[in-house]
């Protein structure tokens, strides 16, 4: 299996098992795990599409935005966990949903 | 010098506002100061910038602002200095009033910032030349109108107006946008003065587009046809910003807006038209309104709506003179009006006129001032308004249908009536109340003489202000006259007698009102369509409630699941995914 052909199949690969789990778990944690995964392949994409259009620079940069961007995410994420658990009693979503009333 | 010019004068009511909410509502006398100095610094600087109109080539200011847009460029021709002149000084009087009315009330940091703010951002937005910043602007003058028509926050009525002018003059921003970016996309410039000279380069439906866009704007602005409703309910502002609204900013920015895209617009089929008959329908419906309201400041806000009817009217009849030579009178007399009704406010504590009456003994100065006022307002002769109203009835009788023509007579008729109505009310007759009343104050005073003084004077810069206009703005086709022609123009045509005529019945019925009281009959059903403001109102709330039930609905669609969210996200990633291979 030649490199150019696991990138792919890495990329998609993560985006299903982020996009997955964001669909079906219910703890707060683990959304935000889950987000990160997602996050991670399309950083992959972004770095390979780089390097076959030829611009690597471009496409690691980009690369770069987007982890200082999703640290961040990950960061306020876990705070608000943190709060809500204090909050509510609980990680669940479900329980959480308070937008309707 | 005059780059110096217009940074001040944009720059410094700006920097007035920020000092104002910096020095903090406990120190109301300093906020006071800063406010009157800054603004009548900026009053300084405006007319320091009128003799300095000719010469345009070299008195732009140029800031950079990237490679897409352009400069943002300022541009300080005839039609924008004479305006940032009228919306400095009358600011300047306007925040001088204040001193007197507002003292004692809370939050004045608030008041004055937005005040101030208020008079920069018009004045930026009559002197740009570029018109991505001219939305800039245009939506700064909407967000400062909102708060201080919003000032007393704690009043559902007055938040209630507020979000009105606010969403109101929105649905214009959109209009304006379109044509700007209409314009972008077709000359590549969004450059003013680019767009005019070249605008019959853009394909004829995007022109009409963009007139009718620009139309739509200048309409929401200036409360025209069909959108005349929020100005009646922007009366919940404190009353010198009523008078800032009304005479020195705000509504003055859609007259401009047509005047100064007037030469681009002329030629698409029905434009003119369609200007002429929103004035008309704005003067008309306004005036009878104004005849059937009881509150003073709701006459003087329909009676503004009227005379700006008067100027859209002007501009769709080729009339740019006219349009902006009665602009600068009803700038000065309503300014007068709305001070001098202030004064009255502030006095008695009310604005219901059913409560007024026989004022004028209590209070001289206010009476003295607001009949003149009045007296310009009507059309009577020698006062500013009797000149610019003739000059626009002659352009409208010269360049316009004459039915339309028609109409303007009688709504001049009608404009004397309602006046006299509201002067009578207030000031003459039995007192109906026996509240205690005061008369204007030091500050109050200071504004309102030089208003007067101006009422009976601003005609004379007739020769002038045309030479200037004449001068700058090369694409307009602006004749120029010296004052004494333009008063032997408008004395020798017959049109002059048959409007003063007109006007004079207007009095007359007034006068003989208890004799005319068996035709009224038939006309309590118009007084009565009237009242309801002729069922606008009733389609304003049928569209709040419309958008609000459509909105309850889209409720569902928010789960407030975060599953569901991520199916959303899903659906809509598959749906561009298929759109995207199906297009290639």
């Amino acid at each position: 299996m030649t490199t150019i052909s696991i990138v792919p199949i890495a990329i998609i690969g993560l985006l299903g098992i982020g996009l997955y789990a964001l669909l079906v778990v219910r703890n707060l944690i683990k959304v935000i795990v889950a987000l990160q995964i997602l996050v991670k392949g399309a950083m992959l994409a972004m770095v390979a599409a780089g390097s076959i259009a030829g611009k690597t620079e471009v496409g690691a940069s980009m690369a770069l935005t987007v982890i200082v961007a999703d640290t961040i995410v990950a960061v306020v994420g876990l705070a608000l966990a943190v709060q809500i658990r204090r909050h509510f009693g609980t990680l669940d979503v479900r329980a959480i949903s308070t937008l309707r009333r | 010098m005059i780059q110096t010019l217009i940074l001040l004068v944009i720059c410094l009511p700006w920097l007035g506002a920020l000092l104002v909410w910096w020095a903090g509502d406990s120190r109301p006398r300093l906020q006071h100061g800063l406010a009157v100095v800054f603004s009548a610094a900026a009053g300084v600087a405006a007319i320091a910038l009128i003799p300095n109109t000719v010469g345009k080539e070299a008195a732009r200011l140029p800031l950079p602002a990237g490679g897409v847009f352009g400069w943002f460029s300022f541009t300080p021709d005839g039609l924008g200095v004479f305006l940032t002149a009228v919306a400095a000084v009358i600011g300047c009087l306007a925040v001088v009033f204040s001193v007197d009315y507002m003292r004692g009330e809370a939050q004045l940091g608030r008041y004055y910032a937005f005040v101030l703010l208020f008079i920069g951002s018009m004045t930026g937005l009559v002197l740009t030349s570029n018109m991505l910043l001219m939305f800039v602007f245009w939506e700064m003058t909407a967000l400062c109108s909102y708060a201080l028509i919003s000032f007393y926050n704690d009043d559902p009525k007055a938040v209630a107006g507020g979000m009105k002018a606010l969403i109101i003059t929105q649905v214009g921003g959109v209009g304006l946008l379109l044509g700007a970016i209409l314009g972008f996309a077709y000359l590549g410039s969004l450059n003013v003065d680019d767009f005019l000279q070249r605008a019959h380069l853009l394909p004829t439906t995007a022109l009409t587009v963009a007139a009718f866009g620009f139309l739509i704007a200048a309409a929401a602005k200036s409360a025209q046809f069909p959108f005349q409703t929020w100005l009646p309910d922007a009366m919940e502002a404190p009353t010198p910003c009523s008078a800032l609204i009304h005479a020195a900013t705000m509504v003055n920015a859609g007259v401009y807006l047509l005047a100064r895209f007037y030469p681009a617009f002329e030629n698409v089929p029905y434009w003119r038209l369609s200007v002429m008959v929103v004035g008309m329908l704005s003067a008309l419906l306004a005036a009878l309104m104004a005849l059937a309201a009881t509150d003073l400041k709701r006459v003087l806000a329909y009676s503004t709506v009227s005379q700006l009817g008067y100027m859209v009217y002007a501009v769709g009849a080729g009339g740019i003179f006219a349009s902006q030579f009665h602009l600068l009178s009803h700038s000065v007399f309503k300014a007068l009006l709305f001070l001098a009704a202030g004064a009255v406010i502030h006095g008695l504590g009310t604005r219901d006129m059913l409560q007024m009456g026989g004022l004028g003994k209590k209070m001289p100065v206010a009476r003295a001032v607001f009949v003149i006022g009045a007296a310009a307002l009507a059309g009577l002769p020698i006062l500013n308004g009797f000149w610019s109203k003739e000059l626009v009835l002659e352009a409208g009788l010269e360049h316009g249908p004459a039915w339309i023509y028609a109409v303007m007579l009688f709504v001049a008729g009608l404009t004397a009536l309602y006046t006299f109505r509201c002067v009578w009310m207030v000031f003459y007759g039995a007192p109906r109340s026996t509240a205690h009343a005061h008369d204007a104050g030091g500050f109050m005073r200071a504004a309102l003489y030089p208003l007067a003084f101006g009422t009976l004077t601003t005609w004379l810069l007739a020769g002038p202000f045309s030479q200037m206009l004449h001068d700058s703005l090369p694409q307009h086709s602006i004749h120029t006259e010296s004052t004494g022609e333009v008063a032997l123009v408008i004395l020798t045509a017959p049109a002059t007698y048959l409007a003063l005529a007109v006007v004079g019945l207007g009095l007359l019925a007034w006068w003989q009102r208890e004799r005319l009281a068996l035709l009224s009959e038939p006309l309590q059903d118009v007084i009565g369509l009237a009242r309801n403001s002729f069922g606008f109102e009733a389609i304003n709330r049928g569209i709040v409630s419309g958008v609000q039930s459509w909105a309850e609905n889209l409720r569902d669609v928010q789960t407030g699941l975060l599953n569901w969210n991520i199916v959303g996200i899903l659906a809509g990633l598959i749906t561009v995914l298929v759109i995207v291979a199906l297009g290639a």
